[in-house]
């Protein structure tokens, strides 16, 4: 049970709780300024009726012409709240303000190539790879998870506006790009 | 601009943007030889010189291009950055409209002179110069930020009540204007449905989200839906909101607990009173979705347990087994998920029979701990059963008991993570914590520090096993604290990386009441740095927020402008960040040499912050809390001097005792500080009880802030007052008129940076040179009692502290004997001078200070051979001995390394060892440091 409610500036106030596991990271406050000062309405909360915050999600809108989508730049759930439907819950609020108020053709993100439980739940969620992104996380030299920990997945799933799927493809896993040619 | 000029000028913006402002200057410098009028290359040398921090030359120049009223585009941006940095938002609201005036039809000039408003918060001229652009440009959005500028100024604390209704009415005339319907941009739509909301125009904001486009907006924005959920139940319209809930859980598959809650409003707090069928209705629709969503969503079973606890609060409940058996259920289903405790909270309020059942089935549920999903279940079980316990169940056998079955069951129930990455945390580590708790309730049932140190070791463990665990690591910083060992609290608390606005939230776990543990006297800055460090987010906030105030104006995102200005606020006038600053300032006065330097700096500051309304964002809910409903909370139980946190009444009374001290100590009174200010004042505060004279309201110690003070805190304030007001008359009759501290202040300043004071006329003085004023000196008086006295008292506080077993009163007390020293050191700086003393015949007064001086520095001397002797006996081998003892006796059988008890052991002892050791030391150089008059 959760309540979901639009992320406001002063919930960095109240997102200890899920900032202060490793996986999530906090940023200054510009960064979720620079985000609610454009797309608040693909910025949410999920909070616990005893207004303890659950996880949260930030998204922008941004391309152009057939490029035009919806873009997940964060989405973290608190540990104690996990495996409870809260990331899908708010991928599927995400997804459908990018769909019906931004008519985007399609929704991506960024994942680590080696964070194999977030590619699964992406893939589960209708999400497939479209391109690898060489050092994405930027280049901390071949160590322990090898290229996969500094590069990206760009995955993306197709909205209403692109019936036809031209913007995903099969064999995204292939398909190397560097970190310059993306935005 | 010439071409060549331009080329000349791009690599000055080159060297600003990177930071070279040295190199800045000298480029100015150059090409002014060859255009010495050129307006932009002096605003850009402007510019380097503040951000070089040569203030006294940059407002020279800043001045100068003022007065010129500048309409150039480059050149008032330069100046924007400049008297920003400099802190004058009133010059860059007049800067920009008087550029504005001189060419009103330029829209960018406009839009600047609106966004200078905007950063002032001057709400109505903003709404002036809105008013005036839409005449001139015809653009709609201008409309909407006049509207909004309206709103805002309605909400602005200094806006009288009656105002509020006039400027709504206004915002809602503007938008009725508009020739475009709001609904074509959500945020417009939202700022409408605000207005109405605000005059209660119920009907009209109905009618709005009535439409279909209404209907569109409010089922893609949730501002829009949020907002529209609160005029339809301020409409009445209970039924309806239940009724919509009700579709979208059916249809839509919506499971936002938003829309359960409103049929569960509907069904029990609509026009209709409830009744048996209505209840049925709704647990006919919940028990259907629980059925749908089987483990994979709690909405519905939840939802169930909510309509029966409603049920019984209206009588209505007809089955007195539901409770339970729902309960039951729920923790079937959701037990093996970690949020079951908390979710079941609200609903565990039962007695009798029920209760002993449910307590019973909990029991079976609680021993086994064999897989990972049991293991959960184990722990849900365990803190319902703790949560459920009433006070005759908590006594020590029975924690001990508690206490010795947790660790059991969390060190069995290792094993099952072992494979688990370092980066996730253990699946057992609740039941580290639920030992934790119980080890914090044992230390207050007993007082006996055996329990902390066991603690300590405990979660120790749990953290090397998890290592991300920021539970253990917060519960850590509390225990070690106090146990009076901060040098390990520090280095927890580092480990948490707190970063951002996180220090805001975060730092008091650190820095409450942190000069009881700071070393800066004896020089070592751990603490003070890690002061400044938290304070960094409070100078982005002031650079930062601003700018994204105005970008959302430029987006026009309404529904986030007041917030954004809210959290501004917040920030800028948060509790966490001025106790810093006291605390910082207790541990500064102890490390560097008071001068009338420091005094002046430090009193200008404290002055501005003093009449701030505060707010606190202090996080104490991160804390897990695992102790009994009755009990109070692991955050109140771990807080230092079993008082409840520093807040409004503490930070007022140790602001108070050091403005008071720092303004009797400076020369600066308000008119030479109005002289010699830079920046904006803050804003008047509305508060009538923030309005009286600054030096009566300085002396009013209001009992209910004593409250929140320890009582040798106590002790130390009242001795402050009582110095503070003995040797008020003195200072004043000394202290030089403003327009001698204004000619010195001149000279000094010419002779730093070889730039005359602006805006700064000396008016002859009358005769003699040295300011001494026609009037008789006061009469000396005797030394007040509280002042004679509080050395001795102190040290026999001293004498009782000192072989108990907490440090942190050890500690305590010798801090704040330190402190009190220090206070005297600032009071009577003036009157070492024997210039100062000779000409006013003040010798009677100085040599009443000699005894008082003596005896404190005979007592900060007793003091420190105590810590001293105190930090020996930490350090032997007796005091670990027990240390581990204490662990053996508690939990002997427990399968926790000797070795790594031993290594705790060390370490704590040793950093008790040393913080001992570091304030006898400190003692014993300020000692030094002021030892002569
Ligand atoms: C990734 C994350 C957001 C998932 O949040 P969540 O609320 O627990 O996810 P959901 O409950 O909505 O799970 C949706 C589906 O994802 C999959 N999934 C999620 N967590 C999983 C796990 N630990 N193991 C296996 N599958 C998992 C499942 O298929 C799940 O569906 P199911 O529960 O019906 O089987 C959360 O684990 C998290 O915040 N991690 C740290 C931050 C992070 O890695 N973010 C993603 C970076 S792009």
């Amino acid at each position: 049970m959760s309540v979901l409610r639009p992320f406001k500036a002063a919930d960095m106030f109240k997102f200890n709780n899920v900032n202060l596991d490793i996986w999530t990271e906090t940023y200054g406050i510009g960064f979720y300024l620079s985000y609610l000062a454009r797309w608040p309405d693909l910025c949410c909360v999920q909070e616990a009726p005893s207004g303890r915050m659950m996880g949260y999600v930030l998204g922008k809108a941004e391309g152009t012409s057939h490029e035009w989508h919806g873009h997940v730049t964060a989405l973290t759930v608190a540990p104690e709240y996990r495996r409870l439907g809260l990331a899908r819950k708010m991928m599927n609020l995400l997804e459908m303000v990018s769909d019906e108020s931004y008519k985007g053709f399609f929704v991506d993100l960024y994942v680590r190539c080696t964070n194999s439980l977030a590619i699964s739940m992406y893939e589960s969620f209708g999400y497939s790879v479209y391109r690898r992104v060489r050092e994405y996380y930027g280049s901390l030299g071949i160590g322990k998870g090898g290229r996969d920990e500094e590069d990206a997945f760009d995955m993306r799933k197709p909205l209403s506006r692109d019936p036809n799927r031209r913007s995903v493809r099969l064999n995204g896993r292939e398909m190397i790009v560097s970190a310059h040619d993306v935005p | 601009m010439s071409q060549a000029l331009e080329r000349q000028i791009k690599p000055i913006y080159d060297s600003l943007d990177t930071g070279s402002n040295k190199s800045a200057i000298v480029a100015c410098n150059k090409l002014l030889k060859k255009y010495p009028k050129n307006e932009l290359i002096k605003s850009l040398k402007a510019l380097a010189l503040v951000r070089s921090q040569k203030v006294e030359e940059a407002l020279v120049l800043c001045d100068e291009l003022l007065q010129a009223k500048p309409t150039d585009d480059p050149v008032l941006t330069a100046l924007m950055h400049c008297l920003r940095g400099l802190g004058r938002h009133k010059d860059m609201v007049t800067m920009f409209e008087d550029a504005y005036k001189q060419q009103p039809a330029n829209e960018e000039l406009g839009i600047q002179t609106f966004f200078a408003n905007v950063r002032a918060a001057n709400w109505k001229s903003a709404q002036l110069i809105a008013t005036k652009m839409h005449k001139q440009f015809q653009e709609d959005r201008y409309i909407f930020w006049n509207a909004i500028s309206a709103v805002l100024q309605a909400r602005d604390p200094a806006t009288p009540p009656g105002m509020q209704t006039i400027l709504f009415k206004l915002a809602h005339r503007l938008l009725e204007s508009c020739t475009s319907p709001t609904y074509l941009i959500a945020d417009r739509f939202y700022l409408h449905l605000f207005v109405l909301r605000e005059l209660q125009l119920y009907d009209d904001a109905h009618k709005l989200l009535d439409s279909e486009i209404g209907t569109v907006i409010c089922n893609t924005n949730l501002s829009c839906n949020e907002i529209r959920r609160d005029i339809w139940k301020r409409r009445g319209m209970v039924a309806e909101e239940g009724a919509r809930g009700e579709r979208r859980i059916i249809e839509q598959k919506d499971r936002n607990w938003l829309e359960f809650l409103a049929v569960l409003d509907a069904t029990f707090e609509g026009p209709e009173k409830p009744t048996a069928e209505s209840i049925e209705h709704a647990v006919h629709l919940f028990t259907s979705v629980a059925e749908i969503d089987g483990t994979k969503d709690r909405t519905g079973l939840l939802a169930l347990l909510e309509v029966e606890k409603r049920a019984r609060q209206s009588n209505l409940s007809t089955d007195p087994g539901r409770l339970p058996s729902l309960l039951r259920d729920y923790f079937g289903r959701i037990g093996g998920k970690a949020c079951c405790f908390e979710d079941l909270k609200p609903y565990l309020a039962f007695e009798g029979n029920e209760k002993s059942e449910w307590a019973s089935f909990l029991q079976g549920v609680a021993t086994t701990a064999d897989t990972i999903s049991n293991l959960q279940r184990s722990i849900n079980a365990h803190k319902i059963l703790r949560f459920m316990l009433d006070p005759s169940q908590v006594t020590v056998e029975s924690e001990s008991t508690l206490l010795s079955t947790y660790v059991d069951l969390y060190l069995s129930a290792l094993p099952l993570g072992a494979d688990l990455p370092s980066t996730e945390l253990q699946p057992a580590d609740d039941f580290a914590l639920l030992a934790g708790n119980t080890l914090v309730s044992l230390w207050k049932l007993t007082s006996d520090a055996k329990h902390l140190q066991n603690a300590a070791i405990l979660l120790e463990f749990a953290l090397g096993k998890s290592k991300h665990s920021f539970q253990s690591r917060l519960l850590l910083i509390r225990v070690y604290r106090l146990l009076g060992a901060p040098s390990l609290a520090v280095d927890y608390y580092r480990g948490l990386q707190v970063k951002q606005v996180q220090h805001d939230t975060l730092s008091h776990f650190l820095l409450s009441r942190a000069s009881n543990f700071s070393l800066a006297a004896s020089g070592d800055l751990t603490f003070s740095s890690e002061c400044l460090e938290s304070s960094q987010i409070y100078l982005s906030n002031t650079q930062e927020t601003g700018d994204f105030i105005v970008r959302a104006f430029t987006s026009e995102k309404y529904s986030q402008i007041p917030e954004f200005i809210e959290f501004e606020d917040r920030l800028e006038n948060s509790l966490q960040r001025d106790l810093v600053k006291i605390e910082h300032l207790r541990m500064r006065t102890t490390h560097e040499v008071i001068t009338s330097d420091l005094i002046d700096m430090e009193l200008i500051e404290l002055k501005f912050i003093f009449d701030r309304t505060h707010h606190d964002n202090r996080d104490f809910d991160i804390l897990a809390n695992y102790q009994p409903h009755f009990s109070k909370s692991l955050n109140e139980q771990t807080l230092l001097f079993n008082l409840p946190a520093e807040g409004h009444g503490w930070l007022h009374v140790f602001m108070q005792v050091y403005i008071r001290a720092l303004q009797q100590g400076s020369d600066l009174d308000d008119t030479v500080e109005e002289k010699l200010l830079i920046g904006d004042r803050p804003k008047q505060s509305p508060d009538p009880e923030k309005r009286g004279p600054l030096k009566e309201r300085l002396k009013q110690v209001k009992e209910e802030c004593l409250t929140e003070l320890t009582p040798d805190e106590v002790l130390l304030v009242t001795y402050a007052k009582a110095l503070a007001d003995w040797l008020e008359p003195y200072h004043d009759h000394v202290r030089p008129p403003p327009a001698v501290v204004l000619a010195e202040a001149a000279k000094q300043t010419e002779l730093k940076t070889g730039f005359a004071l602006r805006g700064i006329e000396i008016p002859p003085l009358n005769g003699n040179g040295n300011g001494k004023k026609d009037e008789e000196a006061p009469a000396i008086a005797d030394p007040p009692q509280e002042v004679v006295e509080f050395f001795a008292k102190i040290k026999a506080r001293f004498e009782v502290v000192v072989d108990q077993p907490s440090l942190n009163d050890i500690l305590q007390v010798a801090t704040l004997a330190q402190e009190a020293f220090m206070l005297f050191v600032i009071e009577t700086l003036r009157f070492k001078s024997p210039s100062v003393v000779k000409i006013h015949k003040l010798g009677a007064l100085t040599n009443s200070f000699k005894p008082i001086r003596a005896t404190a520095l005979e007592v900060l001397k007793f003091i420190s051979a105590g810590l001293t002797t105190r930090s020996e006996k930490e350090g032997s081998t007796e005091v670990r001995t027990a240390f581990i003892d204490g662990f053996s006796e508690s939990l002997s059988n427990k399968d926790i390394d000797q070795e790594f008890v031993q290594g705790i052991a060390k370490k704590t002892t040793e950093s008790r060892k040393k913080v001992l050791e570091g304030v006898g030391k400190g003692l014993l150089r300020v000692c030094s440091n002021y030892s002569t008059n």
